[in-house]
Protein backbone atom coordinates (compact mmCIF):
# COMPACT_ATOMS: atom_id res chain seq x y z
CA UNK A 1 0.00 0.00 0.00
CA UNK A 2 1.15 3.75 -1.06
CA UNK A 3 0.06 6.68 -1.02
CA UNK A 4 -1.36 7.74 -4.36
CA UNK A 5 -2.84 10.62 -6.24
CA UNK A 6 -6.64 9.99 -6.73
CA UNK A 7 -9.85 11.40 -7.54
CA UNK A 8 -11.48 8.35 -5.84
CA UNK A 9 -11.90 7.50 -2.61
CA UNK A 10 -14.48 6.21 0.14
CA UNK A 11 -13.76 7.71 3.58
CA UNK A 12 -14.90 5.99 7.10
CA UNK A 13 -18.87 5.87 5.97
CA UNK A 14 -19.86 3.76 3.00
CA UNK A 15 -22.36 6.92 1.93
CA UNK A 16 -18.75 9.18 1.65
CA UNK A 17 -17.98 8.10 -1.51
CA UNK A 18 -16.27 10.18 -3.69
CA UNK A 19 -15.61 10.45 -7.39
CA UNK A 20 -15.00 13.67 -8.74
CA UNK A 21 -12.42 16.12 -8.45
CA UNK A 22 -15.00 18.50 -7.01
CA UNK A 23 -16.35 16.09 -5.00
CA UNK A 24 -12.68 15.57 -3.14
CA UNK A 25 -11.71 19.13 -3.02
CA UNK A 26 -15.38 19.41 -0.81
CA UNK A 27 -13.85 15.88 0.96
CA UNK A 28 -10.70 17.35 1.00
CA UNK A 29 -12.14 20.80 3.10
CA UNK A 30 -14.21 19.16 5.40
CA UNK A 31 -11.22 16.98 6.87
CA UNK A 32 -9.59 20.18 7.02
CA UNK A 33 -11.87 21.33 9.23
CA UNK A 34 -12.05 18.49 11.16
CA UNK A 35 -8.63 18.83 12.05
CA UNK A 36 -8.66 22.27 12.90
CA UNK A 37 -11.81 21.30 15.10
CA UNK A 38 -9.27 19.02 16.80
CA UNK A 39 -6.72 21.16 17.45
CA UNK A 40 -8.89 23.72 18.93
CA UNK A 41 -10.50 21.11 21.30
CA UNK A 42 -7.61 20.38 22.97
CA UNK A 43 -6.77 24.12 23.72
CA UNK A 44 -10.77 24.21 24.51
CA UNK A 45 -10.36 21.47 26.95
CA UNK A 46 -7.70 22.69 28.67
CA UNK A 47 -8.83 26.31 28.72
CA UNK A 48 -12.01 25.09 30.08
CA UNK A 49 -10.71 23.10 32.90
CA UNK A 50 -8.48 25.85 33.93
CA UNK A 51 -11.34 28.24 34.32
CA UNK A 52 -13.62 25.66 35.69
CA UNK A 53 -10.75 25.14 38.42
CA UNK A 54 -10.15 28.96 38.82
CA UNK A 55 -13.78 29.76 39.14
CA UNK A 56 -14.41 26.97 41.76
CA UNK A 57 -11.36 28.52 43.85
CA UNK A 58 -9.02 25.68 43.49
CA UNK A 59 -5.32 26.43 43.33
CA UNK A 60 -3.75 25.93 40.16
CA UNK A 61 -0.73 25.88 38.43
CA UNK A 62 -0.17 27.72 35.28
CA UNK A 63 -1.77 27.01 32.15
CA UNK A 64 1.76 25.64 30.38
CA UNK A 65 3.09 23.24 32.31
CA UNK A 66 5.72 24.45 34.32
CA UNK A 67 5.98 21.97 36.90
CA UNK A 68 8.65 23.77 39.41
CA UNK A 69 6.42 23.77 42.15
CA UNK A 70 4.71 20.95 43.79
CA UNK A 71 1.50 20.26 42.83
CA UNK A 72 -0.72 22.72 44.58
CA UNK A 73 -3.94 21.63 43.25
CA UNK A 74 -4.03 17.63 42.48
CA UNK A 75 -4.79 16.74 46.14
CA UNK A 76 -7.09 19.23 47.92
CA UNK A 77 -10.71 18.12 47.00
CA UNK A 78 -13.51 20.93 46.22
CA UNK A 79 -15.41 21.79 49.11
CA UNK A 80 -18.74 19.73 49.39
CA UNK A 81 -21.35 22.46 48.44
CA UNK A 82 -19.02 22.96 44.94
CA UNK A 83 -19.38 18.83 44.57
CA UNK A 84 -21.72 18.74 42.44
CA UNK A 85 -20.56 21.70 40.44
CA UNK A 86 -17.37 19.60 40.14
CA UNK A 87 -18.91 16.40 39.41
CA UNK A 88 -21.12 18.01 36.28
CA UNK A 89 -18.26 19.97 35.01
CA UNK A 90 -15.75 16.64 34.96
CA UNK A 91 -18.54 14.96 33.50
CA UNK A 92 -18.43 17.32 30.39
CA UNK A 93 -14.71 17.89 30.37
CA UNK A 94 -15.17 13.64 29.93
CA UNK A 95 -17.84 14.29 26.76
CA UNK A 96 -15.66 16.32 25.34
CA UNK A 97 -12.56 14.15 25.47
CA UNK A 98 -14.07 11.65 23.94
CA UNK A 99 -15.08 13.44 21.15
CA UNK A 100 -11.10 14.47 21.03
CA UNK A 101 -10.58 10.80 20.32
CA UNK A 102 -13.04 9.79 18.25
CA UNK A 103 -11.83 13.17 15.84
CA UNK A 104 -8.68 11.83 16.12
CA UNK A 105 -9.02 8.49 15.34
CA UNK A 106 -11.55 9.85 12.51
CA UNK A 107 -8.57 11.49 11.50
CA UNK A 108 -6.25 8.58 11.70
CA UNK A 109 -8.87 6.44 9.68
CA UNK A 110 -9.05 9.49 6.88
CA UNK A 111 -5.14 9.26 6.35
CA UNK A 112 -5.17 5.55 6.46
CA UNK A 113 -7.36 5.60 2.87
CA UNK A 114 -3.46 6.18 1.38
CA UNK A 115 -5.00 9.03 -0.39
CA UNK A 116 -2.34 12.27 -0.79
CA UNK A 117 -4.71 14.65 -1.28
CA UNK A 118 -6.80 13.73 2.42
CA UNK A 119 -3.26 13.49 3.53
CA UNK A 120 -2.50 17.07 2.98
CA UNK A 121 -5.94 18.23 4.12
CA UNK A 122 -5.10 16.73 7.45
CA UNK A 123 -1.39 17.84 7.42
CA UNK A 124 -2.93 21.68 6.76
CA UNK A 125 -5.76 21.32 8.71
CA UNK A 126 -3.96 20.36 11.97
CA UNK A 127 -1.43 23.03 11.06
CA UNK A 128 -3.66 25.59 10.48
CA UNK A 129 -5.69 24.45 13.96
CA UNK A 130 -2.63 24.76 15.54
CA UNK A 131 -1.81 28.16 14.41
CA UNK A 132 -5.29 29.55 15.08
CA UNK A 133 -5.68 28.22 18.94
CA UNK A 134 -2.34 27.95 20.52
CA UNK A 135 -1.91 31.11 21.23
CA UNK A 136 -5.69 31.46 23.18
CA UNK A 137 -4.19 29.08 25.59
CA UNK A 138 -1.97 31.83 27.06
CA UNK A 139 -4.65 34.43 26.69
CA UNK A 140 -5.96 33.51 30.20
CA UNK B 1 -13.48 -17.66 1.26
CA UNK B 2 -16.11 -16.71 4.32
CA UNK B 3 -18.77 -13.73 3.32
CA UNK B 4 -19.62 -11.70 5.72
CA UNK B 5 -23.83 -10.60 4.54
CA UNK B 6 -23.98 -7.88 7.55
CA UNK B 7 -21.51 -5.53 6.30
CA UNK B 8 -21.56 -3.30 3.12
CA UNK B 9 -19.67 -3.11 0.09
CA UNK B 10 -16.56 -4.37 1.10
CA UNK B 11 -13.04 -2.80 -0.68
CA UNK B 12 -10.98 -6.04 -1.89
CA UNK B 13 -7.17 -4.88 -2.01
CA UNK B 14 -5.89 -6.10 -5.82
CA UNK B 15 -3.00 -8.59 -4.90
CA UNK B 16 -0.64 -8.85 -8.00
CA UNK B 17 1.09 -12.83 -8.48
CA UNK B 18 4.53 -11.42 -8.33
CA UNK B 19 4.49 -10.31 -5.25
CA UNK B 20 2.27 -12.69 -3.38
CA UNK B 21 3.54 -15.76 -4.44
CA UNK B 22 5.63 -17.16 -1.50
CA UNK B 23 2.99 -19.22 0.03
CA UNK B 24 1.40 -16.28 2.19
CA UNK B 25 -1.92 -17.46 3.94
CA UNK B 26 -4.81 -15.19 2.28
CA UNK B 27 -7.01 -15.34 4.57
CA UNK B 28 -7.45 -11.48 5.23
CA UNK B 29 -8.16 -10.24 1.99
CA UNK B 30 -11.52 -9.03 3.00
CA UNK B 31 -10.22 -5.50 4.79
CA UNK B 32 -13.32 -3.40 5.58
CA UNK B 33 -12.67 0.22 4.73
CA UNK B 34 -15.57 1.98 6.03
CA UNK B 35 -17.88 1.61 9.11
CA UNK B 36 -19.83 -1.54 9.81
CA UNK B 37 -21.65 -3.28 12.33
CA UNK B 38 -20.87 -6.94 12.61
CA UNK B 39 -19.76 -9.85 14.98
CA UNK B 40 -19.44 -12.60 12.52
CA UNK B 41 -15.74 -13.38 11.23
CA UNK B 42 -14.28 -10.23 13.05
CA UNK B 43 -10.55 -10.74 13.48
CA UNK B 44 -8.65 -8.69 16.47
CA UNK B 45 -5.47 -7.75 16.07
CA UNK B 46 -4.12 -11.85 16.35
CA UNK B 47 -4.19 -14.25 14.36
CA UNK B 48 -6.09 -16.43 16.68
CA UNK B 49 -8.39 -13.72 17.97
CA UNK B 50 -11.32 -14.66 15.09
CA UNK B 51 -14.82 -12.94 16.37
CA UNK B 52 -17.83 -15.30 15.45
CA UNK B 53 -20.72 -15.15 18.22
CA UNK B 54 -22.67 -12.48 19.26
CA UNK B 55 -21.37 -13.41 22.69
CA UNK B 56 -17.83 -13.09 21.67
CA UNK B 57 -18.58 -9.82 20.71
CA UNK B 58 -19.61 -9.22 23.58
CA UNK B 59 -16.68 -10.12 25.20
CA UNK B 60 -14.52 -8.56 23.03
CA UNK B 61 -16.15 -4.88 23.36
CA UNK B 62 -15.77 -5.58 27.79
CA UNK B 63 -11.80 -6.37 26.87
CA UNK B 64 -11.25 -3.27 25.25
CA UNK B 65 -13.24 -0.84 27.08
CA UNK B 66 -11.43 -2.08 29.98
CA UNK B 67 -8.19 -1.80 27.73
CA UNK B 68 -9.04 1.94 26.75
CA UNK B 69 -9.38 2.67 30.84
CA UNK B 70 -6.60 1.26 31.44
CA UNK B 71 -4.92 3.60 29.02
CA UNK B 72 -6.31 6.66 30.37
CA UNK B 73 -4.91 5.72 34.21
CA UNK B 74 -1.85 4.74 32.93
CA UNK B 75 -1.12 8.58 31.21
CA UNK B 76 -2.78 9.95 34.18
CA UNK B 77 0.05 7.62 36.26
CA UNK B 78 2.54 8.59 34.43
CA UNK B 79 1.88 12.47 34.62
CA UNK B 80 1.46 12.10 38.47
CA UNK B 81 4.52 9.72 38.67
CA UNK B 82 6.86 12.54 36.78
CA UNK B 83 5.96 14.90 38.97
CA UNK B 84 6.48 13.47 41.95
CA UNK B 85 10.06 12.61 40.98
CA UNK B 86 11.02 15.83 39.81
CA UNK B 87 12.81 17.53 42.93
CA UNK B 88 15.78 18.19 41.47
CA UNK B 89 16.23 21.58 40.57
CA UNK B 90 18.82 23.28 39.02
CA UNK B 91 19.63 26.87 38.93
CA UNK B 92 22.57 28.64 37.02
CA UNK B 93 23.37 32.33 37.15
CA UNK B 94 24.82 34.04 34.30
CA UNK B 95 25.57 37.41 33.60
CA UNK B 96 23.70 39.11 30.70
CA UNK B 97 24.60 43.14 29.21
CA UNK B 98 21.19 44.51 29.61
CA UNK B 99 20.00 48.28 28.65
CA UNK B 100 21.98 51.61 29.82
CA UNK B 101 25.24 49.55 30.22
CA UNK B 102 24.11 47.56 33.22
CA UNK B 103 24.66 43.75 34.10
CA UNK B 104 22.10 42.10 35.10
CA UNK B 105 21.86 38.62 36.35
CA UNK B 106 19.78 36.33 33.57
CA UNK B 107 18.65 33.03 35.91
CA UNK B 108 18.26 29.74 33.99
CA UNK B 109 16.38 27.22 36.03
CA UNK B 110 16.51 23.41 34.78
CA UNK B 111 14.25 20.55 36.27
CA UNK B 112 15.00 17.11 35.57
CA UNK B 113 16.02 13.33 36.18
CA UNK B 114 19.17 11.38 36.13
CA UNK B 115 19.22 9.27 33.65
CA UNK B 116 19.52 6.04 35.35
CA UNK B 117 17.76 6.92 37.82
CA UNK B 118 14.66 4.73 39.47
CA UNK B 119 12.25 7.17 38.01
CA UNK B 120 13.33 7.34 34.71
CA UNK B 121 13.64 3.59 33.64
CA UNK B 122 10.48 3.27 35.61
CA UNK B 123 9.04 6.02 33.45
CA UNK B 124 10.68 4.42 30.20
CA UNK B 125 9.09 1.07 31.18
CA UNK B 126 5.70 2.71 31.37
CA UNK B 127 6.28 4.74 28.23
CA UNK B 128 6.56 1.65 26.21
CA UNK B 129 3.72 0.25 27.50
CA UNK B 130 1.76 3.40 26.85
CA UNK B 131 3.32 3.50 23.13
CA UNK B 132 1.99 -0.03 22.95
CA UNK B 133 -1.55 0.10 23.99
CA UNK B 134 -1.73 2.81 22.28
CA UNK B 135 -0.98 1.69 19.23
CA UNK B 136 -3.51 -1.50 19.86
CA UNK B 137 -6.51 0.80 20.21
CA UNK B 138 -5.42 2.48 17.04
CA UNK B 139 -5.13 -1.12 15.15
CA UNK B 140 -8.66 -2.01 17.22
CA UNK B 141 -10.15 1.24 15.80
CA UNK B 142 -8.74 0.32 12.45
CA UNK B 143 -10.86 -2.98 12.25
CA UNK B 144 -13.87 -0.35 11.40
CA UNK B 145 -16.05 -2.63 13.49
CA UNK B 146 -18.64 -0.49 15.17
CA UNK B 147 -19.28 -2.02 18.33
CA UNK B 148 -15.10 -2.42 18.96
CA UNK B 149 -14.87 1.42 18.20
CA UNK B 150 -17.71 2.20 20.35
CA UNK B 151 -15.71 0.18 23.16
CA UNK B 152 -12.47 2.66 22.51
CA UNK B 153 -14.62 5.67 22.66
CA UNK B 154 -16.10 4.65 25.75
CA UNK B 155 -13.41 3.10 28.03
CA UNK B 156 -11.41 6.59 26.78
CA UNK B 157 -13.92 8.72 27.95
CA UNK B 158 -14.69 6.91 31.43
CA UNK B 159 -11.09 6.05 32.16
CA UNK B 160 -10.73 9.98 31.43
CA UNK B 161 -14.22 10.59 34.09
CA UNK B 162 -13.08 7.92 36.91
CA UNK B 163 -8.85 8.77 36.76
CA UNK B 164 -8.98 12.55 36.28
CA UNK B 165 -11.10 13.48 38.89
CA UNK B 166 -8.42 14.53 41.52
CA UNK B 167 -5.71 15.29 38.41
CA UNK B 168 -7.88 18.11 37.12
CA UNK B 169 -5.48 21.06 37.02
CA UNK B 170 -2.37 20.07 35.19
CA UNK B 171 -3.26 19.71 31.41
CA UNK B 172 -1.50 18.35 28.99
CA UNK B 173 -1.06 19.74 25.88
CA UNK B 174 1.25 18.57 23.80
CA UNK B 175 -0.23 15.21 23.82
CA UNK B 176 -1.83 14.08 20.36
CA UNK B 177 -2.75 10.24 19.61
CA UNK B 178 -1.16 9.13 22.97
Amino acid sequence: MHFIFSDEVVLLFDFWSVHSPAGMALSVLVVLLLAVLYESIKVGKAKLLYQAAVSMSIPTIQLTEETDQDSLGSDSAPVSRTHLRWFFCHFGQSLIHVVQVVIGYFMMLAVMSYNTWIFFGVIIGSAVGYYLAYPLLSMV
Amino acid sequence: MAYNSTTGPHHHHPTTPASHSHGMGMDNMMMHMTFYFGFKNVELLFSGLVINTAGEMAGAFVAVFLLAMFYEGLKIARESLLRKSQVSIRYNSMPVPGPNGTILMETHKTVGQQMLSFPHLLQTVLHIVQVVISYFLMLIFMTYNGYLCIAVAAGAGTGYFLFSWKKAVVVDITEHCH
